[in-house]
C-alpha cells in the first residue's frame, strides 16, 4: 500500500501525505494487534486446552473484533461485526469481545427479519425474470444488471452491507478493505514469525 | 416553473448532458447568442483551472484516504472545506430565501449578456490548496462569465447577486456534486449558467431524494474533492463516469428526446464513451465544445464527433415544447447524476485500494474486482487464523507478540535473520509497562540499533534490522532454558511468563 502510494505521488505534499498515511497505518496495526492479543489472552485464560478448530475460531473472532474495535463503531461494518459476535457468541468469545471493545455487549437474539427480506427479494426477482424472459436487452441494461448483481454480492460480503444503499456501500467497502488489509498484514507477520520460531525450535 | 422557457428547457438538456462529458457543446450552442467570446475565455479559464487542479495535489486526498477512511471526512474537511464551510454559513440563508428565484435570474443575466469574466482576476486566486482550486475550478465551470460572483463565495457573500446565491448552494454535497458534474463536462461555461437554475431549483427535490444527512457537510468535502479529482484526475474516474453515465445518459436522453435524432445521439454517445475515456478527452471536449460553440452552424453534421452536438436542435425545440415534462425528469436525472457522482468519487478511492484496478474502467468490472479482492482478503484471514492455530498449541503470543509488532514495519521480512545470534547483552529498553508499552517502545527504540551493526539485513531501514534482531534476541532468550543473560531489561513478570509459557508452547 505504501509503495503504491509513493509511486503514484510526485509532489512533496503527496509524499508527505503518503508518509502520514503510512504512520497512521502503523498506528492502526498497532492498535489492532494489541487488541487482538488481548482477546487471545482472554481466550487462553478460559480454557487452556483447545482443539485446532477452537483455536482457529478464537483467533479469527479476536481478530475480527479487534479490527472492528479499531474503528470504534464509526463505521457500519464494524458495528455489524460486533453485533454478529454479540448474537452468536458463547461465553469465552463474549468475554473476549467485551474486553477488546471495552464495553458490555448487548444481549441479542438472532432476528427473523432477515428471512422476510430474503423472501421479498426472491419474489421481486421472480417477477423480474418472468417479465424479461426472452427479451434481448441493450448493452446498457445488461451493464445495469451486472452492476446490480455484483452490488448484491458485495452487500453480502461486507458485514452490515445489506441495508446500505449503493453509495454508503462503497464507502463502507473502502473502509472494510483497508481494515482487512491491516488485519491480513498483521496476521501474516505473526504467522511468519510464529512459523520461524517453530522452525527454530525444531532445529534447536 | 415555466416562467423562462429557455431556462427550463436548458435544465433537462443540461441534466442529461451533464452526465456525458462531451455534451457541453449543446449548452454552448444555446448560449451562443450570449457571446462566443465569453465562452471561449471561460473555457480557457476552465482549462487553466483544470490544469491547476491536476497539478495540485489532487491525489493527496486519495493517498491519505486510501488508508484512513475513518478520518476521511475529518482530514478532507479540515483540508479543503474551509471555504465550503464559509460558503455554507454565509450563503445557506440566502439560498433558502431565494431558491425560487434562482432559476430565473441566471437566465435573465444570460439574456442580458451581462457577464464579463474578469479572467485576470481569477487566476491569481488559485492557491495551492487543492480544495480551493477544486472549488474555484468548479465555480469557474459553473458560471463562466460571472467570475465576479464566483469570487464571492470565497470572499464576501453577495446576497444581491443571484449567482452568488446560486453558488452558495455549497451547503450540501449535492450542490458540490452538481457543480462537479457540471464542471466535469468541461465545456462551455455559458451553458452551465442555464444549468445553475436547475440544480438550485431542484435542490429541494434532490435533498429529499438523498439521504445523506448522516454524512453531513463533512462528506460533502470529500465528495467535492473526490469529484474534482475524479473529474480531472486520472482517467479512471472519467472512464467510470462516462461508463456509468453513458448507460444512464442514454436512457435519460431517450426519455427526453423522442425525436428522430435519438438513434443518432445514442450512437454518437456510445462511440465517444467507448473511444474517448481519458482525461485528455475531457480537455478535448472542452476544446471541442469551444469550437462547436463558435461554429455551431451545422450541429447535425458534427454529430460524428460528439453526440452532444447532435442534440442541440432537439434542445432548442425543447424550449417551446417540453418545458413541463423537463421539470419532473430533471429532478430525477439530477438526483441520479448526483448519485452517480458520489459513486464514481468513491470508486476512485476504491481503485487506489484494490490492487490492479487502475486500468479498470466501468462500474461492473470495478465491482467485480472489488468483490474478488474482498473475498480474497477474507479467505486470507481464515487461512492465516488456521495457520496460527496450527502453529501454536496454545494461544500464546506473548513473546513473538512484542517482536512481531516490529515486523509490522518491515517489508517482508526476516529471511536472513535466522542465523543471527545477536548480542545477548543488548539493552532492551527498560520496560515495566505492560505489553502495549513494550510494543511502542520497541518501535521507537534506538537500543536495537546497537545490534544493527553486526546484522546486515536486506532492508535498508534501520527499523527492520532492529526489530529482527530484537525478535531473535528475545526468541533465543525465550527458548533458552537457562535464564537469558539479557534479563536485565525485560520486566521480571513478563520474562518469567514468557519463559514458562514459551517452554510449554514451543
Amino acid at each position: 500500500m505504501k509503495a503504491r502510494m509513493q509511486s503514484s505521488s510526485s509532489s512533496s505534499s503527496s509524499a508527505a501525505a503518503a508518509a502520514s498515511a503510512a504512520a497512521a497505518a502503523l498506528m492502526v496495526k498497532q492498535e489492532f494487534f494489541e487488541k487482538w492479543i488481548k482477546g487471545l489472552q482472554i481466550y487462553s485464560s478460559f480454557n487452556k486446552e483447545m482443539t485446532v478448530m477452537e483455536r482457529k475460531r478464537a483467533i479469527k473472532l479476536s481478530a475480527d473484533v479487534a479490527i472492528a474495535a479499531t474503528r470504534s463503531a464509526t463505521t457500519r461494518w464494524s458495528r455489524a461485526v460486533v453485533a454478529d459476535v454479540s448474537t452468536s457468541a458463547a461465553g469465552a468469545a463474549r468475554t473476549a469481545a467485551e474486553q477488546i471493545l471495552g464495553r458490555k455487549l448487548a444481549e441479542r437474539r438472532a432476528l427473523a427479519a432477515t428471512c422476510s427480506r430474503r423472501i421479498v427479494r426472491r419474489s421481486r426477482q421472480r417477477r423480474g425474470k418472468a417479465a424479461g424472459r426472452g427479451v434481448v436487452r441493450s448493452s446498457a441494461a445488461i451493464a445495469k444488471k451486472l452492476v446490480r448483481n455484483r452490488t448484491r454480492v458485495l452487500k453480502r460480503l461486507v458485514p452490515g452491507g445489506m441495508k446500505l444503499d449503493e453509495i454508503s456501500l462503497i464507502k463502507e467497502t473502502l473502509d472494510y478493505i483497508a481494515s482487512l488489509q491491516v488485519q491480513v498484514d498483521v496476521m501474516r507477520h505473526l504467522a511468519a514469525a510464529a512459523e520461524r520460531l517453530d522452525h527454530q525450535q525444531i532445529s534447536i | 416553473m415555466d416562467v423562462a422557457g429557455k431556462d427550463a428547457s436548458v435544465e433537462p438538456s443540461n441534466a442529461n448532458d451533464d452526465s456525458l462529458n462531451y455534451h457541453t457543446p449543446n449548452m454552448a450552442a444555446e448560449w451562443q447568442v450570449s457571446g462566443n467570446n465569453l465562452a471561449n475565455t471561460s473555457i480557457g479559464m476552465m482549462s487553466i483551472c483544470n490544469s491547476l487542479m491536476e497539478s495540485s495535489a489532487c491525489s493527496s486526498p486519495s493517498l491519505v484516504d486510501s488508508f484512513c477512511p475513518p478520518v476521511w471526512d475529518h482530514s478532507i474537511n479540515g483540508q479543503n472545506l474551509g471555504y465550503c464551510d464559509v460558503n455554507d454559513a454565509s450563503t445557506s440563508s440566502n439560498l433558502g430565501s431565494v431558491r425560487a428565484d434562482l432559476g430565473w435570474n441566471p437566465t435573465a443575466m444570460l439574456r442580458g449578456g451581462m457577464f464579463m469574466p474578469p479572467v485576470s482576476g481569477m487566476l491569481p486566486n488559485f492557491p495551492a490548496d487543492s480544495g480551493f482550486i477544486e472549488r474555484a475550478a468548479r465555480f469557474s465551470c459553473f458560471s463562466g462569465g460571472n467570475f465576479g460572483e464566483m469570487m464571492n463565495p470565497f470572499g464576501v457573500p453577495d446576497p444581491l447577486n443571484p449567482f452568488s446565491r446560486g453558488l452558495g448552494v455549497v451547503h450540501s454535497q449535492r450542490h458540490e456534486v452538481n457543480v462537479a458534474e457540471l464542471s466535469k463536462e468541461g465545456g462551455p461555461l455559458l451553458g452551465k449558467q442555464g444549468a445553475e437554475g436547475s440544480p438550485f431549483k431542484n435542490e429541494k427535490r434532490s435533498e429529499s431524494i438523498h439521504d445523506e444527512a448522516k454524512q453531513g457537510v463533512g462528506a460533502s468535502g470529500n465528495e467535492s474533492d473526490e469529484a474534482e479529482c475524479s473529474g480531472r484526475g486520472p482517467q479512471e474516474e472519467v472512464d467510470c463516469v462516462t461508463g456509468e453515465s453513458s448507460g444512464k445518459g442514454l436512457g435519460a436522453k431517450k426519455r427526453k428526446r423522442g425525436r428522430g435524432q435519438d438513434a443518432q445521439n445514442e450512437e454518437n454517445n456510445e462511440t465517444p464513451t467507448q473511444s474517448a475515456e481519458t482525461t485528455k478527452d475531457v480537455a478535448e471536449m472542452n476544446q471541442k465544445g469551444d469550437q462547436k460553440t463558435t461554429s455551431n452552424s451545422n450541429p447535425g453534421g458534427k454529430q460524428g464527433k460528439q453526440g452532444s452536438q447532435g442534440s442541440d436542435p432537439p434542445k432548442e425545440d425543447y424550449i417551446h415544447v417540453r418545458a413541463r415534462r423537463g421539470q419532473a425528469t430533471n429532478s430525477h436525472s439530477l438526483a441520479e447524476r448526483v448519485r452517480r457522482e458520489k459513486i464514481s468519487e468513491r470508486m476512485k478511492f476504491l481503485q487506489d485500494l484494490v490492487p490492479g484496478c487502475s486500468k479498470v474502467t466501468g462500474k461492473a468490472v470495478m465491482l467485480d474486482e472489488i468483490i474478488n479482492y474482498v473475498q480474497s482478503l477474507q479467505r486470507q484471514v481464515e487461512f492465516l487464523s488456521m495457520k496460527l492455530a496450527t502453529v501454536n498449541p496454545r494461544l500464546e503470543f506473548n513473546i513473538e507478540g512484542f517482536l512481531t509488532k516490529d515486523m509490522l514495519q518491515s517489508r517482508g521480512g526476516m529471511s536472513s535473520s535466522l542465523g543471527l545470534l545477536p548480542d545477548m547483552t543488548m539493552p532492551f529498553p527498560p520496560i515495566h509497562a505492560p505489553q502495549a508499552g513494550l510494543i511502542q517502545t520497541c518501535l521507537q527504540s534506538n537500543s536495537a540499533e546497537a545490534l544493527r551493526r553486526p546484522v546486515n539485513l536486506q532492508s535498508p531501514s534501520s527499523q527492520v534490522s532492529n526489530w529482527e534482531d530484537e525478535l531473535h534476541n528475545v526468541v533465543h532468550m525465550g527458548f533458552n532454558s537457562t535464564a537469558p543473560p539479557s534479563s536485565q531489561d525485560l520486566s521480571g513478570k513478563r520474562q518469567s511468563q514468557s519463559q514458562s509459557q514459551n517452554r510449554t508452547c514451543w
